[in-house]
C-alpha cells in the first residue's frame, strides 16, 4: 500500500537514521485521534507536557547544527518526520516554533529547545501572500508598531519573532503595547491578530529567515503528505468494508479508479516532497532550492485538498459527521494548504523562479 | 382554497421586479444569508410571511392552495430568494410530500395534509435512508406490521434532515419480506410526537445539528395513514426521488455560491484578475447552461409529462457544479479558507461554511455515483 520511497541517499547509514526517526515518530504518535480530538477548540489547541515530550525527543532540533545543541540533520530527515506528524494529525507547533528556532541566536536556543518558551513566528500582514511579501510594520531598534495576522498558535505562544522593514525582532507575548485577538480554524485551532503598539522588542540581526521560511514551508508540504496518505489508506479500508447491494463498495470498478487516481496524485505528491528534501541537502542554487519548494507545497496543497474530498464522498453520508475520523483529515488540510503559501501562490513563485534560473 | 393572484399574467421582467420588491420589504433581516440551516424556530417567521402571501408552494397547482407557476417563473422565484440570501425552510413537506400526494393521495388524505403544510402546523421530514441501506436505499429493513386497525413500525432511519423539528415524517417501510426487495415496500405518514419515536440529532462537519437518527419503537399508526397501495412504496418513492432530484438539480446553491465567489474576490483583491475572471466566466456559463436544461425539464413537469430517469443529470450538474465553485473559493481564499466564521463578521464571505455545505450536496439525495448508475443503466441501456 505506500508507496516506496525513492530515496537518492545512498548512505545507509543515513537511511537507517530515517528510519528510525520514522518509526519512533509513528510509536510514540500512534494511531488513535482521541488526544487530537480532544485537543480541539480548546486553548491553545494543543498540549504543553506533550510538547515537552516531543522537544525531549529533539524533534525542534532537527534542522539546528549540533554545535548549537541540536541534531544537525538534513532536510530529508525532516521531510520524514513531518510526513508522521501529519499522518497523526499533530497539533503542536513543531514546524512553526522550527522556524523561529533556525532564526533565533544561540543564547535564546536552549530554552526554546526544552521546550519551555515556545516562540512563534509572525510574518502575515495579507491574506494570500507569502513570507517575503512587502511588510508595513516598523521596528527602530527598539519599538514595534504594527499588525500581524494568521498567526497560528498564537494563544500558546510565549513570545513572536516578528518581520519588519528592518529585520527580525523578538516580542514577548505578555509585553505592554501586544495585543491578541484570535479567530476559531477548521481544525479546532486558531489564528492570532497581533497589534503592536509601541511595545518593546529585541533586535535578531544575521538570521537564515529565508532557509528557515523554506525549511518550514518543504516540512509543512510533508505534513499535508503524510496526512493525505493516512486519509488515504482509511479511505481504502472503508471501501473494503462498507457493503451496499450485497457487495463491498470497492468491489465496483468505477470507484476502484477514482482510487487509483488518488494513488497517482499521492505518488507525485511524494516525488515531489522528496526531490525538494534532496535539493535542499545538496549545494545547488538558493533559487533552485526555492523553485524546488515551491513545486513540492503547491504539489502537497493540491494533493491534500483532492484526496480529503475525495475520502469524504467515497465515505458518504457517515463522512459528513463531526464523529467520522475522516472528517479530521479535511479539516486540518482545510487550515494548512493556504498556510506557509497557497497552491496558486507556489505556483506563480515556481515560475517566477524558473525564468530567472 | 389560494386567495393569491395568478401571476402567471405577468410578463417575466414585471413578475420578477414584483417578488424582488416583496421579499425586500417582507424579509426577516435577521436571518438574511444564514450561515447554517436554520431551524423551524428561527426561519418560521419567513415560512408564515410565504404562507399569508400564498408563495409557500410556487409549483403546487392553485386549486391544492399553489401558485400554479410556470417553470420559468419558478426559476426566476428561486433566483430571487437566493440573491436575496434567504433561509433554506423546512421545505419537505412544500417539496416532496406535497407534489406526491397530489399525485397519489385520497382526497381525504389531500384534504387533511395539504392545508397544514401551507399553514405551518405540520412540518415534515423524510424516512428514507438507514444505516445498511443508504446507496442501496431498496435494501431497507425497517418495517410495519398489520395489527387490527394499525401499523406497527419498529426500525431505525437515519440522515434524517431536519427531523428535530419534525412533527410528522413520511417513511419507507417494508412490508413484505417474502418477495424481492423493491416490492415489499410500502410509503407510511407517521406522527412524531407519539410514544416509541426517539430522535438523536448527529453533528455534521460544520458542528450544526441539521441531519439526525430516528427510532422506531412498536410505534402504532392508523392504518388510513398508509399513501397509495400496499407495497407500490418503491414505485412512489421514486417518483418523490423524482421530484426531489428536480428540487436538488435547481440552480439555487450553485446560484448562490457563484455571487458570493465574486464578493470573495473583490475581497482578495482578485476582481479584476485574468485567471480569475476566465474561471469566474467558465463558472457562470456553466450556470447559465444549467439554468436552461433545469427550465426544460421543469416545462416537461409543467406540461403534465413523467420525467424520465435523465432528471438526474440535473441534480449530478447542480451539485458538482455547487462543488467546484466553493473548491474554487478555498484555492482562492488564501489563510481564510481555515476559518470557521465568515470573513470579518460578514455572512457574504464565508469560503469554509460554504465549501462544507457543499460537500453533502453530491452525496444525499442520491449520491452522485448512483445518479450514474441510473443514468448508465435506465437512459443509455448499457448492460450489467
Amino acid at each position: 500500500m505506500d508507496i516506496e520511497s525513492d530515496q537518492t541517499a545512498t548512505d545507509e547509514e543515513r537511511m537507517e537514521t530515517i528510519r528510525m526517526l520514522r518509526d519512533s515518530a509513528a510509536g510514540f504518535l500512534g494511531s488513535d485521534l482521541g488526544r487530537v480530538r480532544r485537543l480541539r477548540f480548546q486553548d491553545p489547541g494543543f498540549d504543553r507536557s506533550t510538547w515537552r515530550e516531543m522537544c525531549g525527543f529533539g524533534w525542534l532540533s532537527v534542522r539546528i547544527p549540533e554545535a548549537q545543541g541540536g541534531l544537525g540533520f538534513g532536510m530529508q530527515e525532516y521531510v520524514a518526520l513531518a510526513a508522521e506528524l501529519g499522518a497523526a494529525l499533530v497539533p503542536e507547533p513543531l514546524i512553526l516554533v522550527g522556524l523561529s528556532a533556525r532564526c533565533l541566536p544561540q543564547e535564546y536556543l536552549p530554552a526554546v529547545l526544552s521546550g519551555d518558551r515556545i516562540i512563534l513566528p509572525a510574518w502575515q500582514e495579507e491574506a494570500g501572500t507569502l513570507a517575503d511579501a512587502p511588510r508595513q510594520t516598523t521596528f527602530d531598534g527598539r519599538k514595534l508598531i504594527g499588525e500581524k495576522r494568521f498567526v497560528m498558535h498564537a494563544r500558546g505562544a510565549d513570545a513572536f519573532l516578528v518581520t519588519t522593514m528592518s529585520g527580525l525582532a523578538l516580542v514577548e507575548a505578555m509585553a505592554s503595547g501586544v495585543s491578541l485577538t484570535a479567530e476559531q480554524t477548521q481544525d479546532g485551532g486558531h489564528y492570532g491578530t497581533l497589534r503592536f503598539d509601541g511595545a518593546v522588542a529585541n533586535a535578531i540581526p544575521d538570521a537564515p529567515f529565508d532557509a528557515a521560511v523554506a525549511d518550514a514551508t518543504l516540512a509543512s508540504a510533508a505534513y499535508l503528505l503524510g496526512l493525505s496518505e493516512r486519509a488515504f489508506r482509511m479511505t481504502i479500508d472503508y471501501l473494503k468494508i462498507r457493503r451496499q447491494f450485497g457487495k463491498p463498495v470497492g468491489a465496483f470498478q468505477a470507484l476502484q479508479h477514482r482510487a487509483v487516481d488518488l494513488y497517482l496524485e499521492l505518488a507525485l505528491t511524494r516525488a515531489s516532497v522528496e526531490n525538494a528534501a534532496t535539493t535542499i541537502d545538496s549545494n545547488v542554487s538558493g533559487s533552485q532550492q526555492r523553485a524546488a519548494v515551491s513545486r513540492a507545497k503547491a504539489r502537497a496543497s493540491r494533493c491534500a485538498s483532492l484526496v480529503c474530498r475525495e475520502a469524504i464522498q467515497l465515505h458518504g453520508a457517515i463522512g459528513y459527521t463531526d464523529e467520522a475520523d475522516i472528517g479530521l483529515f479535511l479539516r486540518k488540510a482545510m487550515t494548512l494548504i493556504n498556510h506557509l503559501g497557497s497552491e496558486r501562490a507556489h505556483r506563480a513563485r515556481y515560475v517566477a523562479l524558473m525564468k530567472v534560473a | 382554497m389560494s386567495t393569491g393572484e395568478d401571476l402567471n399574467a405577468l410578463d417575466d421582467a414585471t413578475f420578477r421586479a414584483t417578488v424582488r420588491d416583496w421579499i425586500e420589504k417582507n424579509y426577516p433581516p435577521e436571518i438574511r444569508n444564514p450561515t447554517k440551516r436554520l431551524h423551524f424556530a428561527e426561519n418560521k417567521p419567513w415560512y408564515l410571511a410565504l404562507s399569508k402571501k400564498g408563495w409557500l408552494a410556487p409549483g403546487w397547482p392553485r386549486e391544492h392552495g399553489g401558485m400554479g407557476l410556470s417553470a420559468t417563473k419558478q426559476l426566476i422565484m428561486t433566483e430571487e430568494f437566493e440573491r436575496h440570501g434567504c433561509a433554506r425552510l423546512n421545505d419537505h413537506g412544500m417539496t416532496m410530500l406535497g407534489p406526491l400526494l397530489i399525485r397519489y393521495g385520497t382526497e381525504a388524505q389531500n384534504a387533511r395534509f395539504l392545508p397544514k403544510i401551507l399553514s405551518g402546523e405540520h412540518i415534515w421530514c423524510q424516512g428514507y435512508s438507514e444505516p445498511g441501506a443508504g446507496s442501496d436505499l431498496a435494501g431497507l429493513s425497517t418495517e410495519a406490521v398489520l395489527d387490527g386497525e394499525h401499523w406497527v413500525v419498529n426500525g431505525q432511519k437515519t440522515w434524517t434532515t431536519m427531523a428535530s423539528d419534525a412533527n410528522w415524517i413520511f417513511m419507507l417501510v417494508r412490508t413484505d419480506k417474502t418477495v424481492k426487495k423493491q416490492e415489499g415496500i410500502s410509503f407510511l405518514l407517521v406522527p412524531m410526537d407519539v410514544p416509541g419515536v426517539t430522535v438523536r440529532p448527529i453533528l455534521n462537519l460544520e458542528r450544526h445539528d441539521d441531519f439526525c437518527e430516528a427510532f422506531f419503537d412498536n410505534v402504532r399508526v392508523p392504518r388510513e395513514n398508509l399513501v397509495g397501495e400496499v407495497n407500490q412504496g418503491w414505485t412512489m418513492a421514486k417518483t418523490l426521488l423524482g421530484f426531489e432530484r428536480i428540487f436538488l438539480g435547481s440552480p439555487r446553491q450553485a446560484s448562490y455560491a457563484l455571487s458570493r465567489l465574486e464578493l470573495l474576490a473583490e475581497h482578495m483583491g482578485l476582481a479584476d484578475d485574468a485567471v480569475f475572471r476566465d474561471r469566474h466566466a467558465q463558472f457562470e456559463l456553466d450556470l447559465a447552461d444549467h439554468n436552461t436544461l433545469f427550465a426544460s425539464f421543469v416545462a416537461r413537469l409543467r406540461r403534465g409529462e413523467t420525467l424520465g430517469a435523465d432528471v438526474s443529470l440535473l441534480k449530478i450538474s447542480q451539485s458538482e457544479l455547487f462543488r467546484r465553485i466553493t473548491d474554487y473559493m478555498l484555492e482562492i481564499a488564501g489563510e481564510n479558507a481555515a476559518l470557521i466564521e465568515p470573513i470579518e463578521g460578514n455572512r457574504d464571505l464565508n469560503p469554509a461554511g460554504l465549501f462544507l455545505q457543499a460537500r453533502p450536496s453530491t452525496i444525499y439525495g442520491g449520491s452522485s455515483e448512483i445518479q450514474r448508475n441510473i443514468i448508465a443503466k435506465n437512459v443509455l441501456d448499457l448492460p450489467g
